[in-house]
């Protein structure tokens, strides 16, 4: 069979449901399919230019996003999806007659034998995937860009680890530092004004890694506190083989936390939410800062490890941002 | 008159750790002088209004409290809550360290702290604020590859353990982190909390 080759412009939307890296899709039949053998109900795979073609039918004429189910459509046929649906007001938008309540059912069903690559192919992921289950698998692809790990605003700018560190060090001026050790001091005029929630980043880099430390002050429930945690740039699993401490202290009390940083696919809010650092309240900060108590001149000192964690060894993480 | 404490527990498992014998007999009390002012009942939060020397304390705490006493400077206990939504009541354990020849109070709470739910643990030294900085002591909590330790100084009972607990003097985690930390292959929601520590004397 014939491969056959796709190219169409970027497109962006809000859903990034579809979206053409101005790459090219190449529908081949290079996986060997089993499923002519295996299963009943599916006597072949769509792959081919006749792939291509599905594909394309598959796109919402108005959103361009890729359709799901329920697909509906006009009496004429014209196709439509759910999200748009809502929107035209009872008229179709291809040939503006009045649009019932019809569903493209046919169409759901092709799609279910329709095979796509991972839209992340060209940064590496073989992965081939049944349509209804790509986007599934794009949500969560280690092949896909990180997004920046800057607290605070949402920045969107996506890339790989290189590119972020560059951003983050040009257009957020975050400190770079080299070294698996750091003693920081974070100082604060006046403490009281946590209401705003006030960040710092510095980035680590260190056994040929980068890590995000992140120092902030915000309102939990109980009041303001101050919170350190790591994150690693890079995946999750990657993320496991090294170990971080931190340590705060002062007039004879100190207060360790040790854990696994997190990686940064894990927002900077969920893991703030999941407690998941060394949480002081604002009063024992103050306490720790010596003096009169009334400024925040909190020594956090730490260090970052490689050590490999078993996958025995207390790797159960519950959903810690509920 | 107590708020109810059926639903804390305390599984021990002590470590009896003496390094070498102690030269200090421990049944052996100091005298007590006239001008010496007696203590409070150092039990959490009640409206105990019993006061003595240390000793009479210690009998008191023992009997009418039915506090346990353990020998020794390290300690590793287990809190176990099995009806996590009866937080709403505060719920208390206080544990006695006979050590040094001298006793510690160990105290574990459960409470709220603007609304949000929050553990803290420490330590109290029977007898006066003076001796009580010439020892320090560790509480350490982990599990799920985390660890958090705190190392303080014990206060003096001379302080109420309100005063000490409001001024957050000890290990305080989260409830949510406590959760974390009781994680399991199971799914409960209940509290298995491990907390080990040892006291040691500064000098």
């Amino acid at each position: 069979m014939e491969t056959d080759s796709m190219e169409s412009s970027t497109r962006s939307n809000q859903n990034d449901e579809i979206h053409h890296n101005g790459g090219t899709f190449h529908f081949s039949s290079t996986k060997s399919h089993s499923s002519a053998a295996a299963s009943p109900t599916v006597v072949t795979n769509i792959v081919g230019p006749t792939a291509t073609s599905v594909y394309e039918l598959l796109e919402c004429p108005v959103c361009t996003c890729s359709m799901y189910p329920p697909i509906h459509q006009c009496h004429n046929g014209h196709t439509l999806c759910s999200t748009c649906k809502v929107r035209v007001h009872n008229r179709c938008p291809t040939c503006r007659q009045e649009l019932g309540d019809i569903r493209c059912l046919a169409l759901e069903k092709v799609a279910e034998s329709l095979e796509l690559p991972c839209k992340f192919y060209n940064l590496g992921c073989p992965e081939i995937f049944p349509y209804y289950s790509k986007l599934k698998h794009e949500s969560l692809c280690n092949f896909r860009p990180y997004g920046c790990p800057y607290a605070g605003s949402e920045c969107g700018v996506v890339g790989d680890i290189p590119f972020l560190v560059s951003h983050l060090r040009d257009d957020h001026k975050v400190d770079m530092h080299a070294g698996s050790t750091f003693n920081h001091r974070y100082v604060k005029s006046n403490p009281r004004e946590v209401e705003n929630a006030t960040w710092m980043l510095t980035v680590f880099q260190c056994f040929g890694q980068y890590f995000c430390l992140h120092f902030e002050a915000f309102q939990l429930g109980m009041g303001p506190v101050y919170m350190a945690f790591l994150r690693f740039m890079g995946d999750e699993e990657e993320a496991r083989s090294y170990s971080y401490s931190l340590e705060v202290g002062g007039s004879g009390r100190k207060l360790t936390w040790e854990g696994t940083p997190r990686s940064i696919r894990d927002s900077h809010r969920k893991v703030r939410d999941s407690n998941d650092g060394l949480i002081i309240q604002r009063n024992m900060a103050l306490f720790f800062s010596g003096g009169d108590r009334k400024e925040l001149k909190l020594r956090v000192t730490g260090k970052i490890w490689k050590e490999q964690h078993s996958p025995d060894s207390g790797l159960f993480m519950p959903n810690l941002s509920s | 008159m107590e708020p109810p404490i059926n639903d804390l527990q305390i599984e021990c498992q002590v470590n009896e750790l003496l390094d070498f014998p102690c030269s200090i007999d421990h049944h052996t009390r100091e005298v007590i002088t006239d001008k010496e002012k007696p203590y409070n009942c150092p039990y959490c939060g009640s409206k105990c209004t019993v006061t003595g020397d240390i000793q009479c304390l210690l009998e008191h705490l023992r009997n009418d409290h039915h506090v346990e006493m353990h020998d020794g400077r390290c300690f590793s206990h287990r809190y176990v809550h099995h009806n996590p939504k009866h937080y709403h009541h505060a719920t208390r354990m206080l544990t006695l360290l006979d050590c040094y020849g001298r006793q510690f109070c160990l105290h574990f709470e459960a409470f709220h702290l603007k609304k949000t739910p929050m553990y803290i643990a420490f330590m109290q030294f029977m007898g006066d604020e003076e001796e009580a900085t010439s020892f320090s002591y560790t509480l350490e909590v982990n599990g799920n590859g985390r660890k958090m330790t705190w190392q303080g100084v014990p206060r003096s009972i001379r302080d109420s353990h309100k005063t000490v607990r409001d001024s957050q003097d000890g290990l305080i985690i989260t409830r949510k982190l406590a959760l974390f930390f009781s994680a399991d292959n199971t799914n409960s929601k209940q509290l298995k909390l491990k907390i080990s520590g040892r006291v040691w004397r500064e000098h």
